[in-house]
């Protein structure tokens, strides 16, 4: 998974769900990118819907693709 | 490659770095306890503005491309090594060791110094850590000169940083500047002489070393900025814009 600080952690909101727990996320700086959920997300069931507020982490070496680590209250 | 800039661009970069230097001492000036980092870098805009020029951080393109840096200034306290973001919540507390990193941009030409500063009562080790780390500074600068190689400054800022039992980071380097913040070549504090390209007349370089109380080993925090030292312990910063001119390196952001 790489060094903890390869990863920085953006605001953004789902603007699309798609197969395979994967989403579109638009961030707060206005880029969109591709996002999975993270395991522990899963793992405690953690429904995304379009419109919702989340947090992802993103690589900087590969700016285009995310996970999604935590969704903010409705 | 490495610019060696005309006497017209020198003369630029001096104006640029002058400024740069004032209103880093000004800032300076201004660390006390209960003071917030923000405070700083909105006087650090407001005084670039009134003397012509712009801040050379704001809104620089991280790795990533997709943030940029939000602030004018950084602002690094403690066991944050550089790249701190100003923020109303932190505020500056006795005993904190506070690094200022700052540059401007003024006809096309950049200036860029750093400084740390201690806020009373300031226990020993950290008193000295300032001190050695300000001192590796000008050793740096002192063997920056026409016909010396790049890594004889890493070296002379290694050995002595090293030899007081301090750390020095080796995830950042200095840098040439110029026409933009950053140029060839990076300036590592760390390595064995000899190595690297010769310097030359009318060479400009920001030398920068970072030095750490404990471990030199950084991680980058969330954010995707600010440097923290691994063990938590607190570090210090000194930077400043040099030119090699007339066989020795003249400080282009000093202020008298």
């Amino acid at each position: 998974m790489g060094r903890s600080d390869d990863f920085i952690q953006l605001k953004g909101t789902i603007s699309e769900a798609l197969p395979n727990a994967t989403f579109r996320v638009k961030l707060e700086t206005g880029h969109l990118i591709l996002a999975h959920v993270s395991g522990r997300m899963r793992k405690n069931f953690i429904r995304l819907l379009p419109g919702d507020k989340v947090l992802v982490e993103i690589s900087k070496y590969d700016p285009k693709k995310g996970r999604i680590i935590y969704r903010f209250s409705r | 490659m490495i610019i060696i800039k005309t006497e017209d661009e020198i003369k630029k970069m001096r104006e640029a770095g002058r400024i740069t230097g004032v209103i880093l001492q000004e800032v300076a000036m201004m660390i006390k306890p209960g003071v917030s980092t923000l405070k700083l870098n909105e006087y650090a805009e407001k005084r670039t503005q009134e003397l012509g020029a712009k801040p050379a951080f704001k809104n620089y393109p991280h790795p990533s491309g997709l943030i940029r840096y939000p602030a004018s200034i950084c602002i690094s306290i403690n066991e944050e090594v550089v790249h701190g973001i100003p923020s109303r919540e932190k505020i500056i507390k006795e005993g904190d060791i506070v690094s200022l990193d700052f540059g401007v941009v003024k006809n096309g030409y950049y200036g860029d110094s750093a400084l740390t500063v201690g806020v009373e009562p300031l226990d020993e080790r950290k008193r000295e850590l300032i001190e050695v780390t300000e001192k590796a500074l000008y050793k740096g600068i002192a063997v920056a000169k026409p016909g010396a190689r790049l890594s004889d400054i890493s070296n002379a800022v290694q050995t002595y940083v090293e030899s007081h039992g301090f750390g020095i980071v080796r995830d950042f380097t200095g840098h040439g500047i110029g026409s933009s913040l950053h140029e060839e070549p990076q300036i590592p504090n760390f390595g064995p002489p000899g190595k690297g390209p010769i310097l030359q007349e009318r060479m400009t370089m920001a030398i920068e070393p970072m030095v750490t109380m404990g471990d030199w080993r950084v991680t980058i925090k969330s954010d995707g900025w600010t440097a923290v030292t691994v063990d938590g312990l607190p570090s210090a910063h000194f930077e400043h814009t040099i030119v090699i001119r007339n066989g020795e390196a003249e400080i282009l952001t000093k202020v008298e």
